[in-house]
Order: C-alpha cells, then sequence, then structure tokens
C-alpha cells in the first residue's frame, strides 16, 4: 500500500486529499452495506417464514397432469387441489295432494385437508323446508330450528371447535344454502334435508317441479344506474339502498359448459300416488323409467342413473278418466287444530254464452344476456304465438328490454295487419345480449296510456327472471298495478320460479312456465284460454260452524283450468264451507261438508308456509311493517319448525373431530351453467360489474376458493382496505445494489489506475 | 480522475435510496414510541392527544398479541400519512369493544409484518384510548382483493380485522389484502 500511495502521491498531489475522500465514502459504503446485509438476512428470514409453513400446510400437491379426468381443481396461490365433490340425491313421495321431497347432497372431500363446503341451489318456492338430517359415518344428527341469527352463531362455534356441522339458510324462498364444517381429508358427509309442498294442478293435468340450479343472476349495481336511465318515470333514483344486498350469497362460482364437464350428479325417484287412476304421466326434460305397481301408483326414475344438475325436473301427470276431478279436500290434525287444504275447481262457461272482450295486452319479453342460446328462440316463438292470437278489436304493444329498453309503440296501438307485421319483424330481429333491468320495463308496461275501462288491461311478460333484485320488481308492481293484470311467462330451463309466482299473485294474473321449444305452442294455449276468458272473481270462502284462519288471506281471482286453492286452520272439523264468487257476469258457489275431507299429509306445515308468504305479500304491499311481518313468520316459522328468511336450521356432531391446529379451507361448490344458456352471453356482458379479475377466472374457469371471492366492485356494505404496503423494501434493496456497483466501480477503476 | 466521479455519485445516490427506504421503518419505529407516549395520556386523561404538535391524527387504541409480544398503537383514519406512522382505524368500521367489526390496517414491512406470525387461535387484546379493554381470538384469516373484502359491516357480533398487504415478501404493492379475523371474548 505504502509503495502505491508514494507513487500516488509523488505523480498528483492533489489526488492524495479525494482518494481519502473516497475511502472515508468507502468505509461508510461498507458499514452502510453490512448493516444492510444483516437486516436484509433478517427482514428475509422473518418473511421466508410463512412462505414455508403455508407450503407445508398444502399437503396436496396436485399438478393438473396427475389429476384423473373429470376432477375440478381449485386454485390457490398457485398450488392446486382437489376440490369437495358434490353428488344429489332427489327423492319424492306424492300422496294425493301434497308431495314430501328428501334432498340428500353427499360432500365428499377427495383432498388432504379440513374443508368447509358451500353449496347453493335452489328449492321449490312453494316448499315448506323442515327437516335437516348430518349423516356422519353411521351417526344420523338431527338439525334444530332456531333464529337465523343464532343458528349462525351455533354453526360458527362448532366450526372453530372442530366439530361437524350443517347449517340451512334461506337466501330468497326459491334459493337455500347448504353449509358443511370440518370435512376431514378422504370423509363424505351426508347432508339430508326434508320439503312438504303441494302439488301444481292447472285444468287436467297434475305436475311437480324439481329445480336444480339457480340460474345466474344479473344483480343491478346500487348507485350508478338511476342516472343511466331515461326519464321514462319518476322516482326511480329515490332508492337508497343496495337492490341485491345479499348478492354475494347467491352467486356461486359457475363452470363453463364449453371447458368443463357438467357436475353434480343427480339421481331422481319419485314415488307417485295420485290417489286416482292414473293416465299419462310424463317426464318433459329428461328421460325417465317408469313402473307402475297398480292403476294409481307409478315409479318413475331417471333412465341414465344420474344427470347433471343444469336444468328443472318436470313431471305431469293426468287421470286415467276424461276429466280431473273439481274437488279436492283434505285434512289434517296436529297439535290441538285441524289443518284443511281445499282445491276447487270453478266451472268454464261455455264459449257460445261469451260475448269477446276486448282487451290490451302489452307483451314484455326479456332479451338479456342470460335469455341467450335456446332461451330466446322459446321467447320469441310464444311471442310470435301471442301476436298471432290477438283479434282485431284488441289494442297491443311490444316492450322489450336488458339493461336498456325499448317499445315499439309510444301507446298501445289496433291490432290491425300492419301492426302486427311491424310487431312480428321486430320480436324476430331481437338478440341476446346485456344486463337485465327489469323494473323500469315493468314500470313502462304498467303505465296505463290509453285509460279505456271497457278494455281488459292485460301485460304478459315473458322472462327468465334471473335477477337478484326481486323485492324491487315487487314494490314496482304493488305501487303501479292499477287495473293491469300481470302474467308471467318463465322461459328456459331454469327459471326463477319465486319471481314468477310472487309476481303474478300481486299482479292479479297468472303463472305460465314454457322449458322448451316443443311446450311453447301448448303452454302459450293455455295462457290465452286464461287471457281470454273471464276470471273467477270476487272470490270467498265462509265456514258453517267453526273459526278458520284461512290463507291466502286475500282470495285471488281464479283464470280459467286454474283450481282455487286454499288452506285453513280449523278449531274443530264440523260443518261445512262455501266458497262464492262471480264467473264472468254470473253467481257461482259450492258447498263443501268438512266431514268428507280424506286424511292428507303435511297440511300444517303448508298453511304454515302459507301464511308466511301472506305476511311476506302485507309487508311488500305496506299493509303490515317490517317488524310486524317478521314478528308473526318468525312465530310461524319456530311452532311449524320451517326454514323461513328468519330461521335456519342447524345440525352440530358433538363430537369433535378435526384436530386442534389443523387449519381448515372454505370450499364455495360450483354450479353448472342451466342447460341452454350461453355462457359468453351471461358472462361475457351481462355482469360488467364484476372486476375484470372474476372474468378472467371464470373464463378460463378454474373455479375459485372462497378465501379470495372476488366481488362486485361496486358494493357499499363492504370495507375497501387501505393501501399498506411502503416502497421501503424496494428503495433499500435498490439502494443496496448501487452502493455495491459503485464499490466495483471504484476498485475496478483504482486497479486501471495502479496497472498504469 | 473523472474515472472515480462515477462511483461516487452512484455510491451516493445508492446511500440515499437506502437512506430513504430506511428511514421509513425509523419514522415508523420512532413514531410509535412517540405514540406510546401520547397514548398513555390519553387513557390517563381521557381526552385524545396528538403525538407531536403537528400531528393530523390522534391515537385511539392499542392492539397487542401477547404470545409473540407484538404491539402498536393504532391511529384514527386510514390515510397515507397517517399509516407512515401506525395501524390506522379504518374510516366507518365500528370502534373496538362494539357492536360491528373494527378495522385496522397497517403496513405489510412494518407494523402489522407481526401479522404473519399470528396465527388461528391467537388472543388478540385491545386497549382504547378511554382506558377499556377488550379480549378477541382470532378465528380465520384470508387473502382478499382491496375492492372485495368480504367484511359485513352490518354484522350484529363483535368482530375485529387486521388487515395488511399481501404477500408479506413481495416488493411492489398489489390489490391483495391479507386480513386476520378475529371475535370478541370478553371484556379483558
Amino acid at each position: 500500500m505504502s509503495t502505491i500511495s508514494d507513487i500516488e502521491s509523488d505523480e498528483h498531489p492533489m489526488l492524495r486529499q479525494l482518494i481519502k475522500l473516497g475511502l472515508v465514502l468507502l468505509v461508510q459504503g461498507i458499514a452502510v452495506i453490512l448493516i444492510g446485509f444483516v437486516a436484509l438476512l433478517v427482514s428475509l428470514f422473518v418473511s421466508l417464514d410463512p412462505a414455508w409453513s403455508a407450503t407445508s400446510d398444502q399437503a396436496t400437491l396436485l399438478q393438473p397432469a396427475e389429476a384423473l379426468s373429470g376432477t375440478l381443481l381449485l386454485k390457490d396461490d398457485g398450488v392446486t387441489t382437489e376440490a369437495v365433490r358434490l353428488g344429489i340425491d332427489v327423492d319424492i313421495t306424492v300422496s294425493g295432494p301434497t308431495l314430501r321431497a328428501r334432498v340428500t347432497q353427499i360432500f365428499r372431500n377427495p383432498g388432504k385437508d379440513w374443508v368447509e363446503a358451500t353449496y347453493v341451489y335452489p328449492l321449490a318456492t312453494n316448499g315448506a323446508v323442515d327437516t335437516l338430517k348430518m349423516v356422519v359415518g353411521d351417526r344420523v344428527i338431527i338439525g334444530d330450528i332456531k333464529e337465523r341469527q343464532q343458528a349462525r352463531v351455533i354453526y360458527e362455534q362448532a366450526r372453530r371447535d372442530g366439530q361437524k356441522a350443517a347449517l340451512t339458510e334461506q337466501q330468497r324462498p326459491n334459493i337455500f344454502t347448504n353449509s358443511v364444517a370440518n370435512i376431514g381429508p378422504g370423509e363424505t358427509v351426508l347432508v339430508q334435508i326434508e320439503y312438504q309442498e303441494p302439488v301444481h294442478q292447472s285444468g287436467n293435468e297434475y305436475s311437480l317441479r324439481v329445480p336444480l340450479v339457480v340460474g345466474p343472476r344479473y344483480n343491478p349495481s346500487p348507485i350508478v344506474q338511476s342516472v343511466d336511465f331515461r326519464p321514462d318515470g319518476s322516482g326511480w333514483g329515490a332508492t337508497k339502498t343496495d337492490p341485491v344486498p345479499d348478492r354475494d350469497r347467491i352467486t356461486p362460482p359457475v363452470l363453463d359448459p364449453r371447458k368443463n364437464p357438467p357436475i353434480n350428479p343427480t339421481s331422481i325417484t319419485v314415488r307417485l300416488q295420485a290417489g286416482f287412476p292414473l293416465g299419462d304421466v310424463k317426464s318433459h326434460h329428461h328421460a325417465v323409467k317408469t313402473d307402475s305397481p297398480d292403476a294409481t301408483t307409478r315409479i318413475v326414475r331417471l333412465a341414465d342413473d344420474t344427470v347433471p344438475a343444469d336444468r328443472d325436473f318436470e313431471l305431469t301427470w293426468k287421470p286415467a278418466a276424461e276429466k280431473a276431478p273439481s274437488v279436492g279436500l283434505f285434512r289434517e290434525h296436529v297439535g290441538d287444530a285441524d289443518y284443511l287444504l281445499a282445491f276447487v275447481t270453478p266451472p268454464t262457461l261455455d264459449q257460445a254464452t261469451q260475448k269477446p272482450l276486448p282487451r290490451e295486452a302489452v307483451f314484455v319479453i326479456d332479451n338479456s344476456g342470460s335469455m341467450g342460446g335456446t332461451s330466446i328462440v322459446q321467447a320469441k316463438a310464444s311471442l310470435l304465438y301471442a301476436l298471432g292470437r290477438l283479434q282485431p278489436n284488441d289494442r297491443f304493444n311490444v316492450i322489450r328490454f336488458d339493461d336498456t329498453m325499448d317499445a315499439l309503440f309510444p301507446a298501445s296501438v289496433p291490432a290491425d295487419a300492419d301492426h302486427i307485421r311491424e310487431a312480428t319483424s321486430f320480436v324476430s330481429a331481437l338478440q341476446a345480449r346485456g344486463g337485465t333491468e327489469m323494473v323500469p320495463a315493468m314500470r313502462a308496461a304498467l303505465t296505463d296510456g290509453i285509460g279505456d275501462t271497457n278494455m281488459l288491461r292485460q301485460v304478459v311478460f315473458l322472462t327468465d327472471g334471473a335477477i337478484g333484485n326481486e323485492q324491487q320488481l315487487f314494490e314496482t308492481i304493488t305501487a303501479m298495478r292499477g287495473r293491469s293484470r300481470i302474467f308471467m311467462v318463465g322461459i328456459g330451463s331454469a327459471p326463477n320460479t319465486y319471481l314468477m309466482t310472487r309476481a303474478s299473485e300481486l299482479g292479479r294474473g297468472a303463472f305460465t312456465h314454457i322449458g322448451s321449444v316443443e311446450q311453447v305452442e301448448e303452454r302459450m294455449r293455455g295462457l290465452f284460454a286464461k287471457l281470454e276468458n273471464p276470471a273467477v272473481t270476487g272470490l270467498s270462502a265462509k265456514f258453517s260452524d267453526t273459526h278458520a284462519d284461512v290463507t291466502p288471506a286475500m282470495v285471488p281471482d281464479v283464470y280459467r283450468d286454474e283450481p282455487l286453492v286454499l288452506a285453513a286452520k280449523l278449531d274443530k272439523l264440523d260443518g261445512s264451507f262455501e266458497i262464492k264468487g262471480r264467473v264472468g257476469d254470473r253467481p257461482w258457489s259450492v258447498t263443501l261438508p268438512l266431514s268428507n275431507a280424506a286424511e292428507g299429509k303435511g297440511l300444517s306445515k303448508l298453511w304454515a308456509n302459507r301464511k308466511i308468504g301472506d305476511a311476506e305479500v302485507a309487508r311488500t304491499m305496506r299493509e303490515l311493517t317490517q317488524e310486524d311481518a317478521d314478528k308473526t313468520i318468525l312465530a310461524l316459522a319456530l311452532e311449524h319448525q320451517l326454514v323461513t328468511r328468519l330461521t335456519s336450521l342447524v345440525a352440530v356432531d358433538k363430537t369433535p373431530s378435526r384436530p386442534a391446529g389443523e387449519p381448515l379451507r372454505l370450499s364455495e361448490l360450483p354450479i353448472n351453467l342451466p342447460a341452454g344458456w350461453d355462457f359468453e352471453k351471461v358472462f361475457g356482458e351481462q355482469m360488467q360489474q364484476v372486476p375484470a379479475q372474476l372474468r378472467e377466472r371464470r373464463a378460463d374457469a378454474t373455479g375459485r376458493t372462497a378465501t379470495r371471492r372476488p366481488a362486485p366492485a361496486a358494493q357499499p356494505d363492504t370495507v375497501r382496505l387501505p393501501k399498506t404496503a411502503t416502497t421501503s423494501e424496494l428503495k433499500m434493496i435498490a439502494g443496496l445494489i448501487l452502493l455495491l456497483l459503485s464499490l466495483f466501480l471504484f476498485v475496478f477503476n483504482r486497479r486501471q489506475l495502479l496497472a498504469h | 480522475m473523472p474515472r472515480f466521479i462515477s462511483p461516487l455519485a452512484l455510491a451516493l445516490v445508492g446511500a440515499i435510496l437506502f437512506g430513504d427506504g430506511a428511514y421509513i421503518h425509523a419514522k415508523a419505529w420512532l413514531a410509535q414510541v412517540l405514540l406510546e407516549r401520547a397514548f398513555a395520556q390519553s387513557v390517563a386523561t381521557g381526552q385524545p392527544t396528538k403525538p407531536w404538535s403537528w400531528a393530523d391524527t390522534w391515537p385511539v387504541a392499542r392492539v397487542e398479541v401477547k404470545r409473540i409480544g407484538a404491539h402498536a398503537i393504532v391511529l384514527a383514519g386510514s390515510s397515507g400519512q397517517a399509516l407512515a406512522f401506525g395501524p390506522g382505524h379504518v374510516e366507518q368500521t365500528a370502534n373496538a369493544g362494539e357492536r360491528g367489526v373494527a378495522v385496522y390496517s397497517a403496513h405489510r414491512d412494518t407494523h402489522f409484518r407481526f401479522l404473519q406470525n399470528v396465527s388461528v387461535g391467537d388472543e388478540i387484546d385491545i386497549t382504547r384510548s378511554d382506558g377499556k379493554r377488550f379480549r378477541y381470538r382470532s378465528d380465520y384469516s384470508a387473502v382478499v382483493r382491496f375492492d372485495a373484502s368480504g367484511i359485513d359491516l352490518a354484522t350484529q357480533g363483535h368482530e375485529l380485522v387486521l388487515s395488511t398487504c399481501w404477500p408479506f415478501d413481495a416488493l411492489t404493492p398489489g390489490p391483495e389484502r391479507y386480513i386476520l379475523h378475529a371475535t370478541m371474548i370478553g371484556p379483558d
């Protein structure tokens, strides 16, 4: 060293000082680097720590290539684990006027982690869910009915304590969620729910419907759109709250059918005991095998053992006799009360005695993205059929909507050849795309421009009902219905039946369902029979000897071929009851002696369920306050053990199974897209409020875990978490690199200098 | 001669960058020392006390995880300035100990670095500036997007969420947040 400095000092006296300065800086730099390294090492060790522990948690490290075909993989931070698999078994026994369904969901966890599974599924709208059983190994745990909040607390507690638990919650009268906690590696847990439902009757035909999949709903975003709408009405912007506050609870992940094989295999068995000799028994959307042990009994099974849960199962049956019985009366004694269920089909007037009623028909057709595929074909065919049935003295209009809306004519026009031709070409050109903003379309349809009281005003609304803001639509109907009658036509393989039934009930109309193109003509003919023939109005029921709590509280008008269905709770089963009304302009009445009623099953549940429906309607119509309605519903639900908006079923296996310390993963089970739906149309365009991350995930259909559940962006009820990363580490590392670089340069330069 | 200028300049820039990064940590550490003092005074007087005269925020609570010996003073608000000094109590979320969810958020590389060591089942003690103490037990953690936290503000329970950026060892900011959820098990 000394020689070097000697040479330098001899040659460059100035340089000495500079080198001193450089050396000081260098020493300083080395000190900084040393400190930095220590700090960095410490921080690296600390920050690597969780990565290791996280990997050790992911016991199942499965590469996509190793998975058997058809296995669903959930992607989680680059590590793929096998998802919980679900099988469904539906077992239905029809006893005369009612049916009891037992739905068994089999949750199997093929992975090596402990899992909590949630599954969103539909049930019949009029179903009264009263039983939950959980089967773990050879133990059967029966669920209890509890207030919703309390049930949730019990479930969460069991989940934390490592106990197996099942929770059944109602999200809509036809959408339920089952959560199952602590399914161990390789374990299978069975969750069984049971419900009671009245059999549906229309004319000569009886039917049951088992929905198997919840169609993806369009959930209008809360704030923005009130300004986007055209000024077609006032007060629309007054909605302050989110129209779909529970949007994340009704939007399970949906698999793209083009990229995934169908999931959730379902088997269905129906034991049909009609109570009368059976004629034609038909499954409309599934191939079935039918056994006939005797004249009044059929056992219906799927022709293939299982089908994917992607469309409604619909079974209809007719009596062998020409005409179905026009009266059915059934009773059940529960506790200290008798329950009565009555079906009465009013007589139909001869065609000749009627004079044709001039009508104003407003047709509304949903051409949103969820209608893509076969649904829009059915809707257009139905509407074209309807246009063809109009009489020259009728007036009509056509409104189409997605997230925009068009009325063909400014006001209803006479149904002459020119107008019909114009409407036909308008309808034929419709394409399914965009969101589903149903409320403005309903408002437009209910706006009574002509106000001609000599005409019947009928709104025919064709939709799949794939919206999450049902309540908003119901409120619109209640507020604006005036003298209009609303006839809902449910389109597609998995329509929202709750929306259809409640909307037609509030709109004092009827509900028709069209599940395939083949059904269009038959069902539309049935609908036109209802539209063209006078309804049975002014109906009332009176009991001679006993006090009766009758539901529905307001007896609805009954359309042609439909039965009047009444349920009642009676003090005693004495005397008779009389139903009075008017068919067209003629009075009509019928008296039924109560002693003739036959024994029925589960009628008390049906009565209670129907009363709960009454309370919900009364709330929508502002006849009851929210508090009063809730009180009524809660009391009925707890007394009759029913799952409602306010009550849930919860089952807890007291034996803890998950060892303390073992992590629990949440797995939200994906569902199929309903058959005939177009994935692109639904998720490509409709759900534009969904953030990009979700669209990508859905598009590549890898599914997702709930810990990374993306929710729609516009969600006022959730917290936006602040940015919590500083750039300190980045700066420190960049600084270190620069310091190191300068050191190397310095050394390099000195070497070069020495070489000279 | 000029060949020494570039390494020197480089060294200077490097030192400044490093110092700037280190300053963030120093500030975070020093602020907590001052905040501890201000918080103790708040608890004693019952009045919100500013940690230094020009501060635009004040301590609202002290969060502590005894098992791993970690603690921090939580500030009102979750603005960038507040978060430089301590965890922030996210606006419009409940106060600790009240019905609803209290959300505390802090930087992953400073005050909430310790979150990665908190496991489900750990007890979290919160002392409010009015001196009331509440004990929570963590029941789950999750990784969420910042705009889809899934935190239910309308909950009926007494809940606490500690949130920070995810992943812990990343260098650049991202949209993902790590949340640790806890439910109150009683006043301490």
